[in-house]
C-alpha cells in the first residue's frame, strides 16, 4: 500500500464564489486541470461540496453520509452500478456498525491508518489525495470514503459493474478448439491470458490513455522472452497518443502503425484468446483495451494472416491443406476478377478454343464491355456484402433473395450480365471469405478493383504490372520493424516450418528467428513421438 | 546512414535471375552466331568466360568489402579517374538495362498486345524498377526472395514439359564444324556478365561481402545450367537451324510444347517469369548506376537521381534500336563482343594494374 506522499501546495481557494465562477465557466481542459490537481481538505464538507461541483447535477454518483463509532463524520461515495451494492453494503456495515466495537481514540492520521488495518475488509485498499484520482476511482467502480479530518481519501476495491460473459468470438469460428472469446471488461481479458500462460514472466502492464475518456490499455507479454526494445518501442508509441478519447482498439492500432497509409493490416487483430497465447509465446506483444473485445497483437507479418487457429488443432495433413487453400483463395480473391477480364479482353488464345467458344456464347448479347460488366458486378457484390452485415437478423434473409435471385438471376435472364461473370464474381467472394482475418480480406477485396482496371487496359501485362507494384509495396513494409513478407522475403528457411504449410508441433523447434534473441528453443530435440521398443 | 544489408542468398537469387532472363529472352548461344546444334557445348564453355570475367569484375571488391568501385577507384588510382570509371560502368548499365528492356517490350508487343506502342511498355517497366530502386536494396531483395521459387519453378516447369517433344537426334552431329563455331557461340554469353558488373557496387551491401565472388560463381554455375538445358532442348525441339533463326527461341520452343488438351499455351509462364527477371534486373541497374553517380556527383542521396533517370533511361531504350533485329544485330560476337569487353576490361583492368602497382609498391617498403 501506498501512502501520499505529494507534497500539498497551497490550497487552491476553491470555496469562494469567484471559483465556483471560474469552474463553471472553464472550458473543458481547464476543467481537467483544476480536478487534476486540486487536492483534498481536511474538511469533509468541503470535499463533498467540490466533488458535487466537479461532477455537476450526475444523479449517478452518490453521496452516503454516516459516522464512524460516534462522532466522527464520514462519507462514502459511488457511481451507480460500477460498485458491487453488497461490497458496499460490507464496507457501510463495517464502519458504521463494527466500529463500535473497536475503541477509536486516536483521531486524523493515526485512525484513518486504523481503518485501512483493521476495519476495511476488501481486498485493495489504497490512499489517494487529489479528486480527480478519487473520481477516476470510482469511474472504474471503486468507492471512495471521505473521513473529516483527513485530507487524504480511502479507495476501496469493489468492481461489480455488469459485464457481457465470455462467449464464442462471432468473427472467428474454429471447429476445434476453445469457445471463449474475448469480452469488454479488461480484467477478464487479462484473466483468460493468466489462465492460458501461468509463468510469472507474463508480465502485463496498464497504461491510461484519453484524456477524457481515461482507458485502460494493458500491454501484455513475456518477460525474457518478447524482445526489450520492442516493447520500449511500443511504450514510447502508446505513451505518444495524445487523443480525448480510446473507444476502441482501432484507435490505439492506428496511432502506432509502422506506416500509416498501408491499407494492409501491420497489427492483427483477433478476440480469441488461444490465438493471443499463442502469439505471446511466439515472443509477439498483445494490447489489450478497456472496453473492446479484441486485442491487438504485433508484429506480425503477412503469412500470419493466412493462419487460422484450427490449422494448428487439427492433424499436419489436414492444416497445411487448408493453409495451402487459403493461400490460394487470397490469390484468387485479389487477382481472379482482373484476370478474367484481360484474358476476354486480350488473350483469347490462352483459354481451350471450347471454353472460349463457351464464354463468347455466354456474352452473346450483353450490351457491356467485360471490364464494366465485372466492375459493376464487384461493386454490387460488395454493397450485398455491406447491407448483409447491418441488417437485423430477422430480415437477413430478404437481402439473400433480393441479392441471389433478383439480381443475379434477373440480370442473366434479362442479358444484362453474362452468366460466365456470375460465376467469376462468385468465386472471387467465396475465396476471398477464406481468408480467416477480416482486415487482410478486404484489402484483398479493395485492391481487386484495381486489379480489373489493369487486366482491363493493359491485359496481363497489367496484372503482372500489379503484382510487382504490390510486391515493392509489400517488401518495403515493417510491422514494429519486422519485415511484413518474412519469412519469404527475406527468405527464412527456419521459419517455413509454420508457413505456407504447417509442420508437425514435435518438429516445430524453434520460435521465429526475428522475434527472438536469444532463446530460441521451444521444445527438446527428443520430441518426436514414437511407439516402444519391443 | 545506416548501410543497407542484403544477404548473399538474396545476392545469388538476383544475379542467377538477372542473367537466366537472358536465357529466356534469346538464347544467346544459338542466335548470335553459327553454333547451331553444338549450342549447349557453347553454353558450357560459356560458363568458364563468365567465371573469368566475374574473377576480373569482383576480384577488387572483395579487397575492398566496404567500398564500391568509386571509393576503392579513388584509393588506387585517385579522385578523377574514379569517377571516370564509375560514368564507364553507369553507361554500361544503362545499355544493358535498356536492351534487356526492349527485348521485354517487344517480345510482349509481338506476342501478347499487338496494338500496345512499346513506348508504353519499356516507360511501365522502367517506372516499376525505379519504385523498387527508390525502395532500396534491401527491398529490391526481399522480392529477389519472393520471386526467385516462382522463377523458377516457371522455367524449370517448361524446360520439363518440353521433354517429350524432345528428338535427340537433332542435337547430332556433335562438333561437326569443329571448335570454331562454339567458340564464337560462347562469345556473347560470355560477354553478357558484364551484367555482373553490378557486383562492383552491390558487394559492400552484402553481408558477407569477401564471399560475394562465390556467390556470383554459383549464380553464374547455375544460370549455365539452365542455359545448357535450353540450348539443347530447343535445338532438340526446333532443330538446329530452325532453333537460331527464330527471334525468341526459348519462347518458340515452350510454344511448340502441349502436355496436353487442356494444357497449352505454356509461353505464358514463361513471359511471367521473364518480367519478374526483368523486373529484378532492371532494379539492380538502376539502383547500381543511381549509386555511382551520386558518388560521382556528390549527391547526397542517390534517390534524388532516380526521377530524371527513369526519363533519361526509357528514351535511351526507345531511340537506341530501331527494332528487335537492330537488337540481334547489335549482339553479334564482332559488335557486342568487343564493345561489352572493353566496358568490363578497361575499367576493370586500369583499376588491377594500380592495385598491382601499388601493392609491390607496399611489398618493397
Amino acid at each position: 500500500m501506498q501512502r501520499c506522499t505529494v507534497k500539498r501546495p497551497k490550497p487552491p481557494a476553491r470555496e469562494t464564489k469567484n471559483a465556483k465562477l471560474d469552474l463553471d465557466q472553464a472550458d473543458i481542459s481547464e476543467r481537467e486541470a483544476i480536478s487534476k490537481e486540486t487536492l483534498l481538505e481536511p474538511g469533509l464538507s468541503q470535499n463533498i461540496s467540490f466533488l458535487q461541483q466537479i461532477s455537476g447535477k450526475s444523479d449517478d454518483i452518490s453521496v452516503r453520509r454516516f459516522r464512524i463509532g460516534e462522532s466522527i463524520s464520514a462519507a462514502a461515495v459511488a457511481v451507480d452500478g460500477m460498485a458491487d451494492q453488497r461490497v458496499m453494503e460490507d464496507l457501510l456495515h463495517a464502519l458504521m456498525v463494527d466500529s463500535q466495537h473497536l475503541k477509536i481514540t486516536a483521531r486524523g492520521r493515526a485512525m484513518f491508518d486504523m481503518l485501512r488495518e483493521r476495519l476495511l475488509i476488501v481486498h485493495e485498499v489504497r490512499e489517494v489525495c487529489s479528486i480527480g484520482d478519487v473520481f477516476s476511482a470510482i469511474t472504474s467502480g471503486d468507492v471512495g470514503i471521505f473521513i473529516d479530518g483527513v485530507s487524504e481519501a480511502l479507495i476501496c476495491d469493489a468492481k461489480g459493474w455488469q459485464a457481457r460473459h465470455p462467449s464464442e468470438p462471432t468473427t472467428e469460428t474454429t471447429v476445434r478448439g476453445s469457445r471463449e472469446g474475448f469480452v469488454e471488461s479488461l480484467a477478464t481479458n487479462t484473466s483468460m491470458l493468466r489462465r492460458r500462460i501461468r509463468t510469472s514472466s507474463l508480465w502485463i502492464e496498464v497504461l491510461e490513455i484519453g484524456s477524457l475518456t481515461k482507458t485502460q490499455v494493458a500491454i501484455a507479454y513475456i518477460k525474457g522472452l518478447a524482445k526489450e526494445e520492442l516493447i520500449t518501442e511500443l511504450r514510447s508509441r502508446l505513451e505518444r497518443i495524445e487523443i480525448d478519447g480510446i473507444l476502441e482498439s482501432g484507435y490505439i492500432e492506428e496511432q502506432i502503425e509502422d506506416q500509416p497509409f498501408s491499407i494492409f493490416p501491420l497489427v492483427r487483430r483477433t478476440e480469441r484468446p488461444d490465438v493471443v497465447a499463442s502469439s505471446l509465446l511466439e515472443a509477439r506483444v498483445a494490447v489489450l483495451t478497456d472496453g473492446t473485445p479484441q486485442a491487438l497483437v504485433l508484429p506480425v507479418e503477412l503469412p500470419i494472416f493466412f493462419q487460422a487457429p484450427d490449422d494448428y488443432y487439427e492433424k499436419v495433413p489436414i492444416g497445411s491443406f487448408i493453409r495451402v487453400l487459403r493461400w490460394l483463395s487470397g490469390v484468387a480473391a485479389l487477382t481472379l476478377p482482373g484476370l478474367y477480364v484481360a484474358v476476354v479482353n486480350f488473350h483469347h488464345e490462352l483459354l481451350p478454343t471450347e471454353l472460349f467458344l463457351r464464354i463468347a456464347a455466354t456474352r452473346q448479347g450483353v450490351p457491356f464491355p467485360v471490364a464494366v460488366e465485372v466492375f459493376f458486378m464487384e461493386l454490387l457484390f460488395e454493397i450485398l456484402r455491406e447491407a448483409g452485415i447491418r441488417l437485423p437478423a430477422a430480415i437477413g434473409p430478404a437481402i439473400t433473395i433480393v441479392g441471389a435471385l433478383v439480381l443475379g438471376e434477373a440480370a442473366i435472364r434479362a442479358g444484362m450480365v453474362s452468366p460466365s461473370v456470375v460465376i467469376v464474381i462468385a468465386l472471387t467472394a467465396i475465396a476471398s471469405f477464406s481468408v480467416p482475418v477480416f482486415s487482410m480480406g478486404i484489402a484483398l477485396r479493395i485492391l481487386r478493383f484495381g486489379f480489373i482496371f489493369l487486366g482491363a487496359v493493359f491485359g496481363l501485362f497489367g496484372v503482372q504490372f500489379g503484382i510487382l507494384l504490390l510486391l515493392i509495396h509489400l517488401c518495403s513494409l515493417r510491422s514494429f520493424g519486422v519485415p511484413y513478407m518474412a519469412p519469404l522475403g527475406p527468405f527464412i528457411w527456419q521459419d517455413m516450418k509454420d508457413n505456407i504449410v504447417r509442420l508437425w508441433w514435435w518438429a516445430q523447434r524453434s520460435r521465429p528467428q526475428l522475434l527472438v534473441e536469444e532463446d530460441n528453443t521451444r521444445q527438446s530435440e527428443h520430441a518426436k513421438p514414437r511407439p516402444p521398443r519391443p | 546512414m545506416p548501410r543497407e544489408k542484403i544477404a548473399n542468398r538474396q545476392l545469388l537469387f538476383i544475379l542467377f535471375m538477372m542473367r537466366t532472363t537472358i536465357v529466356i529472352s534469346f538464347l544467346p548461344v544459338l542466335t548470335s552466331a553459327d553454333a547451331l546444334q553444338d549450342g549447349w557445348l557453347a553454353a558450357i564453355l560459356a560458363f568458364f568466360g563468365g567465371a573469368a570475367f566475374i574473377f576480373i569484375i569482383g576480384g577488387l571488391g572483395i579487397r575492398f568489402p566496404q567500398d564500391t568501385i568509386v571509393s576503392y577507384g579513388t584509393k588506387i588510382l585517385g579522385k578523377w579517374p574514379a569517377k571516370l570509371i564509375g560514368l564507364v560502368l553507369v553507361w554500361a548499365f544503362l545499355v544493358i538495362a535498356a536492351t534487356d528492356t526492349r527485348l521485354y517490350a517487344e517480345a510482349i508487343v509481338s506476342g501478347y498486345l499487338p496494338d500496345t506502342p512499346v513506348e508504353f511498355l519499356i516507360v511501365s517497366m522502367m517506372a516499376l524498377s525505379v519504385l523498387a530502386a527508390y525502395a532500396g536494396i534491401e527491398v529490391i531483395g526481399r522480392c529477389a526472395d519472393v520471386l526467385f521459387p516462382l522463377f523458377t519453378a516457371s522455367v524449370l516447369f517448361s524446360l520439363f514439359a518440353a521433354l517429350p517433344q524432345i528428338s535427340l537426334s537433332e542435337l547430332q552431329p556433335v562438333f561437326a564444324r569443329g571448335f570454331g563455331p562454339v567458340l564464337r557461340g560462347a562469345i556473347v554469353p560470355s560477354i553478357i556478365t558484364a551484367q555482373y558488373l553490378s557486383l562492383t557496387v552491390l558487394t559492400p551491401h552484402t553481408n558477407a561481402p569477401k564471399k560475394a565472388l562465390g556467390t556470383a560463381l554459383w549464380a553464374l554455375a547455375a544460370s549455365s545450367v539452365i542455359l545448357v538445358m535450353a540450348a539443347a532442348g530447343a535445338v532438340a525441339i526446333l532443330g538446329p537451324s530452325r532453333a537460331s533463326r527464330v527471334t525468341f527461341p526459348f519462347f518458340v520452343m515452350v510454344r511448340a510444347t502441349q502436355l496436353s488438351e487442356f494444357l497449352e499455351r505454356l509461353e505464358v509462364l514463361v513471359t511471367v517469369a521473364w518480367g519478374f527477371g526483368l523486373f529484378v534486373g532492371v532494379s539492380v541497374f538502376l539502383f547500381c548506376s543511381a549509386r555511382l553517380l551520386a558518388e560521382v556527383l556528390n549527391v547526397s542521396s542517390y534517390r534524388l537521381l532516380l526521377g530524371p533517370m527513369l526519363v533519361l533511361w526509357s528514351s535511351f531504350s526507345l531511340h537506341a534500336y530501331r527494332d528487335v533485329f537492330q537488337v540481334y544485330a547489335f549482339f553479334k560476337p564482332s559488335v557486342a563482343g568487343p564493345f561489352a569487353a572493353s566496358l568490363i576490361l578497361l575499367p576493370m583492368g586500369l583499376l588491377w594494374i594500380g592495385y598491382a602497382i601499388s601493392a609491390t609498391r607496399r611489398k618493397k617498403q
